[in-house]
């Protein structure tokens, strides 16, 4: 009767000693860049991490290590003593990786990155009870999450990015970041770089075509190119320039000068637009730089 | 006297001395460096003080808790560091750029500005390393606007695709910039023969008034249109240029191209500084971004140099190139173009090619806008 009874408690004592143990213990959550997200008791954005007891027990975590060296598997470790790392059922206790261990129970002395696997390793600083591996590519304030698609919540074997969900059930899925799918696709960034330097030359070849347009517009390379620039305006203000000129006794250089401005200034293809002044250059196409072939008359 | 003792130990503790670390000290040091340089040197003076000093500001051993630095929320630096963050600072500073900057020279010359696209290889070429290297793509394409020569940009497009690098790389954005005479000249040196140092180029036509104002107007729509992504950028630009060449909003240009830009300098400066805390700046990552900083530099004035180089073969003699220009198709303006004078007069003292090379140069502005553009819209 007595091994009857054992025999029935047994898997009963199985399963409840079972429920309380370490390995119930999931690293459930994990967000390496943290500004918006949680704030620590120190007000600090820390990056952090969610450990959840996915037994229907109370599970103290006191004493386990973490780390994200697999080669040093007792990196961190949290200390004994302290009430708060007993887990009820069902429930989680976020960590702050941010490498300053000193600042209390649930800080670590290593900072959580990117591109890093985060392991759980039982107070004996030997077995791994759970890992989770940090994507490379991840959003600030995107965590990755473990859920699990069992009726029973047991198993968790599905992670995915996710909106950060501090100590309650994980978040909705987040959806891949462009820089994620480019990392799939496109991993050593060819692709990327052939598209982007086609799209500069593109942009700036368009840009060269338009100002190369305008410039043959303003400096009527078209009209002369079609001989059509005979205006009757032109031809007036050319005759009362020519009148105005022969009333008056000056050399023929100055009246070439006032003539050739007058020219640029109706033309317009002198630089610059200043009231009361007319520029005369002898040279439009070359004068840019030397100075002394310039000279200004106010008009 | 116990309680004063006591009192004292607890001020102590609150103190800079009892919280100071090793990297504290490197990194006031690196601010002193800045500062030094910007003012012994003069080596951009506007950029390295501001930084310099913010450095010593963002590394001032402190007690956590104070809501006095700049990652804690609702404190005075973090509060000016939202410029920085959100990215609202840069378009401001390019709104001053495009109030400040003359195009006459690239649209006297609009072939000039294929080399400033040219020189965007700098980026790509970063881009690519830095993926070797193990960076994910979006830090990668934050590290490889480093490129450009382009602050703003390089904080623009960092803030938003690779926030925790962002300082590491504004720092070093502005480090080679301010270090672009002795990083381009030994390249264009290397890169270019006597003869072609001595090219001539065909003096810019004068530029009327109505085409300055067109200018801006074709430009942002004809590259807002291809890469919306840079509209913060390009709008900011060359909205500022047509302020200037409108003629009559003379007022705001100024404001614009004067104290509008001179207090965002200030306060990006200080507040980029600020945030290169030890324990975030002090990392391997900060090394290799240095070291693809600097060669992001250099494949930029190479190709660029190149570029005109192999151009110059298809042209007709007296519509040759000098490739002394192609160091300034990256957007460090105008010191890039400065090189291009400086060396062009090394070997013939009366060859000026500064007006020349400002084409390429502000060619580089608005490649760098776009690469960025580009960049946004793939990574982001």
């Amino acid at each position: 009767m007595r091994k009857l009874f054992l025999l029935l408690a047994f898997p009963f004592l199985c399963g409840t000693i079972g429920a309380q143990n370490l390995s119930d213990l999931i690293i459930s959550e994990a967000l390496p860049v943290n500004t918006s997200s949680l704030i620590d008791d120190y007000g600090e954005h820390s990056p952090w991490l969610e450990i959840f007891n996915t037994s229907q027990g109370t599970v103290n975590f006191a004493g386990c290590f973490f780390t994200d060296d697999p080669t040093n598997l007792t990196k961190s470790q949290i200390p004994k003593g302290d009430l708060a790392t007993k887990l009820g059922p069902r429930q989680s206790a976020v960590i702050y990786a941010n490498g300053d261990a000193s600042k209390g129970t649930f800080y670590l002395n290593f900072e959580l990155r990117k591109g890093n696997t985060v392991y759980l390793v039982s107070n004996d600083g030997r077995t791994i009870i759970d890992s989770l591996a940090v994507p490379l590519v991840i959003d600030e304030n995107v965590s990755i999450a473990k859920f699990s698609h069992d009726n029973k919540g047991l198993i968790f074997n599905d992670i995915y990015p996710a909106a950060p969900s501090p100590l309650s059930e994980n978040g909705r899925r987040s959806q891949k970041s462009n820089a994620q799918s480019i990392q799939e696709t496109d991993p050593h960034g060819w692709t990327l770089t052939v598209v982007s330097v086609m799209v500069v030359f593109f942009a700036l070849f368009i840009l060269f075509l338009l100002y190369n347009l305008s410039g043959n517009i303003f400096t009527g390379k078209f009209k002369e190119k079609s001989k059509t620039r005979s205006s009757s305006d032109e031809e007036t203000t050319a005759a009362a320039i020519a009148l105005a000129l022969a009333r008056y006794e000056s050399s023929d250089d100055t009246e070439a000068a006032i003539a050739l401005a007058l020219h640029l200034y109706l033309s317009d293809r002198v630089h610059d637009m200043e009231p009361g002044y007319i520029t005369i250059r002898s040279n439009p196409d070359s004068a840019w730089r030397n100075k002394s072939l310039s000279f200004r008359k106010k008009t | 006297m116990e309680q004063i003792i006591d009192s004292l130990s607890q001020f102590w503790q609150f103190t800079g001395f009892a919280n100071c670390t090793w990297q504290h000290i490197a990194m006031i040091a690196i601010g002193l460096i800045f500062i030094t340089l910007g003012i012994v040197k003069e080596w951009e003076p506007m950029l390295l003080v501001p930084i310099g000093f913010g450095i010593i500001i963002g590394n001032i051993p402190m007690f956590p808790g104070l809501n006095i630095g700049v990652y804690e929320d609702g404190s005075v630096l973090n509060t000016l560091y939202q410029g920085v963050r959100q990215g609202w600072y840069p378009p401001l500073i390019f709104l001053g750029i495009g109030a400040m900057t003359d195009f006459s020279a690239l649209i006297s010359q609009p072939r000039l500005m294929l080399i400033g696209a040219a020189a965007q290889m700098g980026i790509f070429g970063a881009y690519l390393l830095a993926l070797a290297f193990g960076f994910a793509p979006n830090e990668a394409g934050a590290i490889g606007i480093i490129g450009g020569a382009d602050g703003p940009t390089a904080i623009f497009l960092s803030s938003k695709l690779a926030p925790d690098l962002m300082g590491a790389i504004a720092v070093c954005a502005y480090s080679y910039m301010a270090l672009v005479p002795v990083i381009q000249k030994p390249i264009m040196l290397l890169l270019t023969t006597k003869k072609e140092r001595l090219i001539r180029m065909p003096a810019p036509r004068i530029v009327s008034q109505k085409e300055k104002i067109i200018f801006p107007i074709v430009g942002f729509i004809c590259t807002a249109f291809i890469v919306p992504s840079g509209l913060p950028l390009l709008g900011m630009l060359f909205f500022g240029n047509l302020l200037k060449e409108s003629g009559v909003t003379r007022r705001l240009a100024n404001t614009a191209g004067g104290p509008l830009i001179d207090v965002v300098t200030t306060l990006i400066g200080l507040t980029v500084g600020a945030s290169t805390q030890a324990d975030k700046f002090l990392t391997g990552n900060s090394l290799k971004i240095f070291a693809l900083g600097l060669v992001s530099f250099i494949i930029a004035t190479t190709c660029g140099v190149l570029f005109v180089k192999i151009w110059n073969l298809f042209l007709r003699p007296e519509r040759k190139i000098n490739p002394l220009i192609g160091n300034a198709g990256v957007s460090a303006v105008p010191d890039s173009a400065r090189v291009s004078e400086v060396v062009g007069r090394e070997a013939d003292p009366n060859n000026h090619l500064l007006m020349h090379a400002m084409a390429p140069n502000v060619a580089g502005v608005i490649g760098s806008a776009v690469a960025a553009g580009i960049l946004l819209g793939f990574l982001g």
